[in-house]
Formats: C-alpha cells, sequence, structure tokens
C-alpha cells in the first residue's frame, strides 16, 4: 500500500517537473530531426564503394564456374571493388580486422562463406549484397559470418543449412538503416540511458527538502520507500522512452523492424539499468553536486562513444575499449542487428547484461540503505 | 500521571562527540513538555532519536510501554514529528502534501480524506487545499509542516522549533493550535528558542546544555533555583553603543545583556549594588529612562545554569 502511494507521487511530482518532458521529450524528438536531416549522407551507401576490398580464395573443379566468377569479380571492379584473392602466408582474419580488407570469401563447389568485417558494417554488407547476389545466380550456397574476434554471427545460416543446393537469400538481410531509422533507435537508447538522471535525485531531493526526515519517521520500512520509488521512476521514464518511441515510428516514420516487442523489452531492460546506475551512484556519492558531476559526465562519455550522435565505426585501441564501455554501444549494436538481421540471440544477451548490472547496483544500493542511519 | 515516555541513559555520540550524555526523563500524558537549550545543546539529537530517525548510543526509550526501537513500527504510528526545518513537497498542493504522509500511516479511502482535511483546517490552511507551498508565507509554511504531523492523530507529537522566523500573527496561531492538540489529548514535546514561548505553554520544561539536562520542573519551581539572583532593566536611550565590559565588573554582577533600549542585568541578590551600576551608567554618558527590579524568571535561570544566552 505505502509502496504504491509512494511510486504515485514520484509520478506525479515528474508529471509536474518540466525538466521530464524536456530531456526525456523533447530533445530526442527534436535531435532526431535535426541529426537525422543533417547527417543523411553519411547513410548513403555512395560514400564507401571506393574503398571496398575483398580478399577470396577460390577452387573450382569446373572451368565453367571460374569464367563466372571472372565475369563477376570483372563486374563489380567496375563498381569499384578491388577483388584480390589470397596469398600463401596471408592470414585473413589479420587482414579483415585490421582493415585492409574489407571482407573474406571462400569460394568452392560447397557455396560460398562470407567473412564481413564488423567494423565496416556498410561496406561489408555492400559486398555481402553483391555476393549474395553472384550466388543466388550461380546456385551456390552462400553463409556469412562477422570477422570480429569473439563475435561471430551467422547471419544467413537457414542458406548453408538449405538441403536444396539453389539456396533463397533476399536482400532484405542487407537492408541498411537510413539516417532517421538510425537516430530513432540512437536517440530512443539515449535517453532511455537519460533515467539515470532522475534516478539519481530519486533520494538526493528527498534528503535536499528534508522530507527523507519524514518518510524515516513513517511506520514503513527502507525496502518499500525504496521500492516504490523505483516503480514510479521506472514507470514514468519507460513512459517517456515509449512516446519517443512511437513518435518516431508514426511521426518520422523510422523503421523498427519486425520484433518490435523485442525492442520495446529491450528498452526497459535499459531504464532499468539506467536507474539502478543512477540509485547506486546516487548512495556511493551522497554529495549531491558531485554525484551530478559523475553523472553527466557518463552520459556525455556514454552518449557520444555509444554512437548517439553519429555511428561510431573503425575504432582502434583505447577507442574500442572506451565504445565498448558504453552501454549504448552495446544496446544500439543488438538493436541495429535485430531490426535489420532479425539477430534475436544478440539482444537477448544484451537484456541479460542489462538486467545483470542493474541487479549488482541494486544490491550496493541496498547495502548502503541498511548500513546508513538516515537516507 | 502515567508515563508516555520514558527515556533511560540515554547517549548520542556522533564520532567521539557526545551530543546526547546519559540522559534520563519522564514526560507524563497530557504534558506540553519544553525543551530550552542553546544551539548544539542537543535538542535536535534527542528529539530525533525519540522519533526514530537516530539510533541511541547507548540507553532506550519507551514510548506507552514499548521499547521503540524493538516496537519500532508501534512507536512510529504513535509519534507525529515536526522537523526543524521544513519537510514538505513544494511541487505538491497543501492537500496532497498531507494527504501523502497520512498515508505512510496506513489511513485511506474516506478517511484519509477526512483527516486531511481536518488537519489542515486545524492549522488555518482549511482554504488552501489546491494551493502550492511554494506561493505560501513563511508563517502558512510552518503550519503546513505541522499539518502534515497531525493528520494520523499521533499519542506524542514532537515539535522541533516549530515558530522559527515568522510573522507573531501566525506564531500566535501556531501556539494556540499546541494548546488545541494538548487539550484533545496529545502529549506535545516542545522546542524553541523563544524563551516566552515555553513559558506560555509548556506545562514542564528541561534544560538542556552539552547534552545533558541540568534542570528539570515546572516554571515556578525552575524560578524557585534561583532566589538569591535579581534581574535589573534599565531602559535608556538609544544613542551609542553602551560598554557592556564595564557593567560586567561590579561586584555581584553575573551576566549582563542590551535588549533594544533596555539593559537587562542579572546580579546576587544579596549585593546592593544598583547604586554602582548607576553610576557607571552616568560616567558612559548613558541617558536613563527607567530603572526597574524583576522577579527571577526563565531567562535569568538560562543565563545563571549555562552561562549562555538562548540565542546567538
Ligand atoms: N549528524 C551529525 N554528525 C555530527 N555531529 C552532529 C550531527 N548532528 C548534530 N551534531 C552535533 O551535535 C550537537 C547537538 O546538535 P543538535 O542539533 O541536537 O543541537 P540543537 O540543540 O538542536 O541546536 P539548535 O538549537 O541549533 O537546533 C551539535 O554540536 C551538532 O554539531
Ligand atoms: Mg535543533
Amino acid at each position: 500500500m505505502a509502496i504504491w502511494r509512494i511510486a504515485l507521487k514520484e509520478i506525479l511530482s515528474s508529471v509536474r517537473n518540466r525538466q521530464t518532458f524536456l530531456f526525456m521529450l523533447a530533445l530526442p524528438i527534436i535531435l532526431m530531426l535535426i541529426l537525422g536531416a543533417g547527417l543523411s549522407n553519411a547513410f548513403s551507401s555512395k560514400h564507401s564503394v571506393g574503398e571496398v576490398r575483398l580478399l577470396y580464395q577460390a577452387t573450382f573443379s569446373e572451368n565453367d564456374m571460374s569464367a563466372y566468377w571472372d565475369s563477376f569479380t570483372k563486374a563489380i571492379g567496375k563498381e569499384g571493388v578491388e577483388v584480390v584473392p589470397i596469398r600463401p602466408g596471408m592470414d585473413w582474419r589479420q587482414e579483415v580486422s585490421s582493415g585492409r580488407y574489407t571482407a573474406y570469401a571462400t569460394i568452392d563447389k560447397e557455396g560460398i562463406a562470407f567473412f564481413g568485417s564488423s567494423k565496416n558494417t556498410v561496406e561489408s554488407g555492400i559486398l555481402q549484397g553483391m555476393l549474395v547476389a553472384f550466388a543466388d545466380r550461380y546456385a551456390l550456397g552462400t553463409a556469412a559470418f562477422q570477422a570480429s574476434p569473439g563475435v561471430g554471427t551467422n547471419i544467413l545460416k537457414h542458406a548453408a543449412e538449405s538441403k536444396d543446393f539453389i539456396q533463397e537469400t533476399t536482400l532484405a538481410a542487407v537492408r541498411k538503416p537510413g539516417s532517421i531509422d538510425y537516430y530513432a533507435v540512437s536517440m530512443t537508447t539515449m535517453i532511455a540511458l537519460f533515467s539515470i538522471i532522475s534516478a539519481n535525485y530519486l533520494f538526493g531531493a528527498e534528503r535536499a527538502r528534508k522530507t527523507a526526515i519524514r518518510l524515516m519517521a513513517a511506520p514503513i520500512s527502507k525496502g518499500e520507500i525504496l521500492v516504490g520509488k523505483m516503480i514510479g521512476n521506472v514507470f514514468i521514464n519507460t513512459l517517456c522512452v515509449l512516446v519517443v518511441v512511437l513518435f518516431s515510428k508514426f511521426v518520422y516514420h523510422a523503421y523498427w523492424g519486425n520484433h518490435f516487442w523485442l525492442v520495446l523489452l529491450a528498452l526497459l531492460t535499459e531504464v532499468l539499468l539506467a536507474v539502478s546506475l543512477g540509485l547506486g551512484i546516487g548512495f556511493l556519492l551522497t554529495k549531491q553536486e558531485g554525484s551530478y558531476m559523475v553523472v553527466m559526465i557518463f552520459l556525455q562519455c556514454a552518449s557520444f562513444f555509444g554512437g548517439a550522435y553519429f555511428p561510431i565505426e573503425n575504432t582502434e585501441g583505447i577507442l574500442t575499449l572506451l565504445t565498448n564501455l558504453s552501454p549504448l554501444r552495446w544496446i544500439n549494436t543488438a538493436l541495429l542487428e535485430l531490426i535489420y538481421m532479425d539477430n534475436i540471440a544478440a539482444v537477448w544477451k544484451v537484456i541479460g547484461l542489462n538486467l545483470g548490472i542493474a541487479a549488482v547496483f541494486l544490491v550496493l544500493t541496498v547495502i548502503s540503505i541498511r548500513r546508513r542511519e538516515a537516507f | 500521571m502515567s508515563h508516555v515516555l520514558e527515556i533511560r541513559n540515554l547517549t548520542k555520540k556522533f564520532g567521539d562527540f557526545i551530543a546526547v550524555d546519559n540522559m534520563t526523563l519522564n514526560i507524563g500524558e497530557g504534558e506540553i513538555f519544553g525543551f530550552l537549550g542553546a544551539n548544539g545543546a542537543g535538542k535536535s539529537t534527542t528529539i530525533n532519536m525519540i522519533a526514530s530517525l537516530l539510533r541511541p548510543t547507548k540507553g532506550e526509550i519507551v514510548l506507552l510501554g514499548k521499547n521503540i526501537v524493538k516496537d519500532s513500527k508501534f512507536a512510529k504510528m504513535n509519534t507525529g514529528i515536526v522537523p526543524q526545518e521544513l519537510a514538505i513537497y513544494e511541487d505538491m498542493t497543501a492537500y496532497e502534501n498531507v494527504s501523502f504522509f497520512a498515508g505512510l500511516y496506513g489511513l485511506r479511502g474516506a478517511m484519509l480524506r477526512e483527516r486531511t482535511e481536518e488537519a489542515l483546517a486545524f492549522v488555518g490552511l482549511g482554504d488552501k487545499h489546491q494551493s502550492f507551498p511554494k506561493n505560501f508565507s513563511g508563517g502558512m509554511k510552518r503550519r503546513l509542516n505541522i499539518a502534515c504531523a497531525i493528520a494520523h492523530l499521533p499519542k506524542l507529537i514532537i515539535m522541533d522549533e516549530p515558530t522559527v522566523g515568522i510573522d507573531p500573527q501566525s506564531r500566535n496561531y501556531i501556539l494556540q493550535s499546541v494548546r488545541k492538540l494538548n487539550e484533545m489529548g496529545c502529549t506535545i514535546i516542545y522546542t524553541s528558542h523563544y524563551m516566552e514561548e515555553v513559558e506560555e505553554i509548556c506545562t514542564r520544561i528541561a534544560i538542556v546544555d552539552h547534552g545533558k539536562i541540568i534542570a528539570e520542573g515546572t516554571k515556578e519551581q525552575l524560578t524557585s533555583i534561583i532566589t538569591d539572583t535579581k534581574e535589573i532593566w534599565i531602559g535608556f536611550r538609544a544613542d551609542g553603543a553602551i560598554s557592556i565590559e564595564s557593567l560586567q565588573g561590579i561586584a555581584g554582577v553575573t551576566a549582563v545583556r542590551q535588549e533594544e533600549n533596555t539593559l537587562k542585568i542579572v546580579s546576587k541578590s544579596e549585593v546592593n549594588n544598583l547604586n554602582r551600576i548607576i553610576q557607571q551608567l552616568i560616567k558612559d554618558q548613558v541617558e536613563i529612562r527607567s530603572v526597574e527590579e524583576q522577579a527571577p524568571n526563565l531567562e535569568s535561570v538560562f543565563l545563571t545554569l549555562t552561562g549562555r544566552n538562548l540565542r546567538d
């Protein structure tokens, strides 16, 4: 009972707070529009064709096939793709992951196996599309893999498994996000992470207004207060995220793929992650200014390196580490793979990760609350 | 008289600092019990322990026969606290504030509405249900602060300086409400920096200094402690500063304070030093308007016992 009262009170004051709407609704909706329009060139497929390089190994039993391959490589060569056979002693993994080659493919009578770079996703997507078209025409099976160490996704697995030697592939598998599609995702995940701000201030606000005194004096447990406040905060933030998603979907016509409910579930777990993170930081750093600074710096870095403002690719060294530390990076990558490649497994992994980290910070919060006399 | 509250050997340390020092005290049903003490004496710390906001380092507190740590829920249900600082939500209406806090005490539905309305009417905010505290005067905020503590009809109401920084009208209103609550059967603990308030409404008073109760009793009992003291009030024309030091040097004088156009001099009653005092003032070229000798009052008791002024 007290839990619901506290949750309702939390929702009521959030609704009355203009900052909620400015930050959580107006900002992402406006940024989507500005960034989506301003950076649309970055998303046209033209930009990268000149830089595409394919490394391959071909073994043909029939001469026919070899002739087809030669005509294919000539054709794509005209499109600006450089096609290079692998030389003995070359390590294709190294070549692809260092970015010297966009992708590596093996062609034999079994079909085509394709290993694309996870760094140059646009370029490797284009190459993959070309190879799929080639395979289609010449009745070869294809399989595609992301070549980044550790991450291997079998994009066209069903094609390779097909009993029928002639497999069906659709070019939809390499559908690319337009700029508004990209920013619909990246801005939504960004403001979901912004939930940290309000969560961080959940108890700070009670301390500042001294109302923490009344909550502590009331015949309710600290646990009830925590849960009530969390429910209210998660609810209001999720509502904001939902409004932004629906706005982008129906007003901007952004593409959210075929697994809409799963997208929403992933976003909900991201809000949970953000809220527990905010609460945790709020209790570890009880000085409100310090807490706020840490949160804002974290958010700016996470947004930047997570690709909120523009997609980050081709990173090296420390930059790779930083991008990988941003929750937005995992979430954006997983959501884009879900939306454009129907990669459901990647999203479940991120959902698990979100919930796991949320649990850790919640436990820290609970320990800290139990230790202190007041909030 | 049965005891509503029993405090036994209560101690609170913050690190090495002892804020409340082995305090023992009983408060009976229907009392308005006053805590008098200078800044930092330990009033709020004591009160916060009674309201379960701080854990005692040592000792125990028994409310209505039950230990407040062991029966925490019971103690909290029967206590209402008016914190020293305003503790209200600025973004919620007066009604929502009272209703929210009362709701935490298990009130709901028609009962909750009724009690909320009663509490607001009680503090004279009956016509301000839908107003936001940010538009309230200081006095109105203080009254709302009280309403939030009484809607659940606690047996014990603790008021920590409820009249700080407000206009005389609001103050009278609050003092009246305290009396009314008391008549309705509430036991009240009241702290204040204002001697007159405590003298006016409290049935019993404890003088707190350095975490200890140094005197306790009714106003009459307390003033009888210092029968050997008198207080001399001297009215004068206010121009220029008065040298208090020179007066303090006079034999028998224990304390001197200036309040606007009046000098209040506490002195041993057996020493006849009025002539010396007046001579000194004339020497300092002070224009004397009036001289009167007061019977000892709480203020002189406080001054004598603690050597400190109640207010800084
Ligand atoms: N949380 C705390 N940590 C450390 N010291 C504290 C804490 N709370 C109070 N104190 C100290 O304990 C002493 C008593 O403080 P308390 O607030 O009880 O005084 P008070 O009598 O209410 O004074 P005032 O009239 O100024 O309200 C003060 O010296 C104060 O600095
Ligand atoms: Mg105090």
